[in-house]
């Protein structure tokens, strides 16, 4: 057993430069390392009783743009609150690279990757091309930036149809066409182009084959300044709906074991070459051959991460990724080598947003007026909701992430099922039934599903077991 | 680039607080006028000092000044800076400007530091420091004040003023006896 940290020998005090479940997040492993975390927060949170008893630095209005979104604001606060480092969280200002240059340069340390990882990974072919010389598996399409439409003609010609235009500054789904055949691929690239000019000011485009009914897969990495490191497995995060994802978990069902282990090892070759620090996430496609193939890395912690550290343990001690970002940030050596680190079980997580699923999921702002969360073996809830609540109309719509372990992944979703069934939240519409459904459903327990529908959702009116041709 | 503060009124004040977070700098003093449009000190955002400004909605005598004024505040965003009030002890000198000047309303006044005969050159057969119309520089000498038989050159600039400014007025006549505080330029924003 380790002794309590009664000196720590990184930070002493830490801006959080988040909000919500993150903050809340963030603020706990803080508090149990003896960092005095201070919350940055705008108007519409500053009364919120996550962060109540804690020190608050009021940044500005409730609106993104002067608030979370502001980085000088972020950095001002950080220094004037004696902060000498900052964790972005996730979402917001999480993967600007000029917001990681801003603390920086005026001494406060970021809790993330270098500004240089940041800005590789963001651009979209440059990114490619890095993990693809470490050996990860691209999605076939362009080399880079197309030239013009004959370009796009013929690598499509190659590639074989139907082929993915995307943005090369996009991001959200914008700038975006698929192309199903020659004839079409003129109209694509002009829309796309014309819309990545609109929406982001640069109309680049680049090319890739359609992976169409893939399942969408992840990899939890971890480094330190040194060049060490090391994967936490992967996530499946299939189910999802409009490219938000609902239900995430570990490790990844359906992965043939050779690929499983030539992807963990392409990857933290790849974390290395670039010279990442801290923690971050590698997306990949998983293709109907059972191929995985590198779609992006998100340079940040994520929502899920909280299903990697279900199942994490290095010396036999569960592995908390916001404590590792603190001392990776502090320049500490990664305690552990991938040999030391065991996977156990199997780990499903569910966000619960308040939205309206009867209602086409349109968020719902309002006060929660009764709250009572699921307990016992294996779950775990992370949450800034108290009763009494109210949920702000500026910012997502994240209430809750109930989280199972199980030995397995049969157990892991049974006591999902019986947690979402003691979950009780009143006063806004939440998505919680929508997740019953899924976790009910055959498709779901059988992991017979892709990116191309929800399984188990919606509920097929008969109650029974639904019929997957609906699934298209 | 500079800031303006956002108000708020209260209880027949006004509450200024910064659009931002930041060190508060030059903070006015307790008692002094604050007109709308007017320096309220500067906020030092990484470094930079950037002027802050009264809202074009707001103003009146100080009565209330955060953390009495120190030197570099830390301010958040919802931090009542400086409370106005619109009907104080300022009214009276807002209307004695007003009548000398004619033009008073959302003006700037650079106050005497101290009391003293008024000269407004600095040599009796040389040309006065100022004339209506020129723009007064911080550093840039505005008249001397003899006090105890002392000459005293007393230079433009302090908290609340902008660096640069246009001369609307000047207030007291050549050898008049005037008390500290009292308004020696009438100015506008250059």
């Amino acid at each position: 057993m380790s002794a309590p940290p009664t000196q720590n020998t990184f930070f002493h005090r830490l801006l959080i430069a988040n909000r919500g479940e993150v903050a809340a997040r963030v603020a706990r492993t803080c508090l149990r390392l003896g960092v005095t975390p201070v919350f940055a927060v705008s108007e519409a949170d500053r009364d919120a009783a996550y962060c109540a008893d804690h020190e608050r630095v009021v940044i500005g209005p409730g609106r993104s743009a002067q608030s979370y979104l502001d980085p000088e604001r972020l950095v001002q606060a950080a220094k004037q609150s004696g902060c000498t480092a900052l964790h972005p969280g996730w979402g917001f200002l999480a993967e600007s690279p000029r917001f990681a240059a801003l603390a920086q340069a005026h001494g406060v340390t970021f809790l993330g990757p270098p500004a240089a990882a940041m800005l590789l990974m963001g651009k979209k072919t440059p990114a490619k091309r890095a993990m693809g010389r470490a050996g990860l598996t691209l999605i076939p399409g362009s080399e880079g930036i197309l030239a013009d439409v004959d370009d796009a003609k013929r690598v499509a010609a190659e590639v074989g149809y139907p082929v993915l235009l995307k943005a090369e500054s996009g991001g959200g789904g914008r700038g975006m066409r698929i192309a199903r055949d020659a004839d079409s691929i003129e109209q694509a690239y002009r829309e796309a182009s014309g819309e990545a000019l609109a929406a982001f000011g640069d109309d680049r485009l680049y090319l890739e084959k359609l992976v169409e009914r893939g399942r969408h897969v992840e990899i939890q990495l971890l480094a330190d300044k040194y060049g060490n490191v090391v994967h936490l497995g992967l996530r499946d995060c299939t189910v999802q709906r409009n490219h938000q994802k609902l239900v995430e978990e570990s490790p990844a069902p359906l992965l043939a074991d050779d690929e499983r282990a030539r992807t963990l090892e392409a990857a933290i070759e790849a974390t290395r070459a670039i010279g990442y620090v801290g923690a971050g996430t590698m997306e990949l496609l998983q293709d109907r051959d059972g191929t995985l193939r590198f779609m992006e890395m998100n340079t940040r912690l994520q929502v899920e991460h909280t299903v990697s550290e279900m199942r994490a343990r290095a010396h036999g001690e569960p592995i908390d990724l916001v404590e590792q970002q603190i001392r990776v940030g502090a320049g500490q050596r990664l305690a552990f080598t991938q040999d030391d680190i065991t996977l156990e079980g199997h780990a499903i997580e569910c966000r619960i947003n308040a939205e309206d699923p009867s209602a086409d999921f349109r968020p719902a702002p309002g006060r929660i007026e009764r709250l009572a969360l699921p307990t016992g073996e294996g779950v775990r809830v992370d949450t800034h909701v108290a009763e009494g609540y109210v949920v702000p109309p500026f910012y997502d719509s994240l209430l809750c992430k109930v989280i199972t372990h199980g030995k397995d992944r049969a157990e892991a979703v049974d006591r999902m099922i019986a947690a979402l069934e003691a979950l009780v939240i009143e006063g806004v519409p939440t998505t919680a039934s929508m997740h019953l459904s899924i976790l009910r459903s055959e498709a779901f327990r059988s992991s017979a599903y892709d990116t191309g529908g929800i399984p188990g959702w919606p509920p097929s009116p008969s109650g029974g077991t639904e019929d997957q041709k609906e699934n298209g | 680039m500079s800031l303006i503060a956002r108000s708020e009124a209260s209880e027949g004040t006004f509450l200024l607080r910064p659009p931002t977070v930041g060190l508060w700098r030059e903070a006015p003093a307790v008692g002094s006028l604050v007109t709308p449009g007017m320096a309220i000190g500067a906020l030092e955002i990484q470094g930079r000092r950037v002027p802050l400004f009264a809202p074009s909605d707001a103003g009146g005598v100080v009565t209330e000044v955060f953390d009495a004024g120190r030197a570099r505040s830390a301010v958040d965003y919802d931090t009542v800076l400086l409370r106005l009030d619109p009907e104080g002890a300022g009214a009276a000198v807002s209307a004695a400007v007003a009548d000398v000047g004619g033009a008073a309303e959302g003006g700037l006044v650079f106050r005497s530091p101290m009391s003293g005969r008024f000269y407004a050159r600095p040599a009796p057969d040389q040309p006065p420091f100022l004339a209506v119309g020129d723009v007064v520089e911080q550093g840039q000498a505005i008249c001397l004040l003899e006090v105890m038989k002392t000459f005293n050159r007393v230079t433009y600039g302090g908290p609340g003023l902008p660096a640069r400014a246009k001369v609307a007025a000047i207030v007291p006549a050549d050898g008049d006896d005037i008390d500290e505080g009292a308004p020696v330029l009438q100015l506008e924003e250059a």
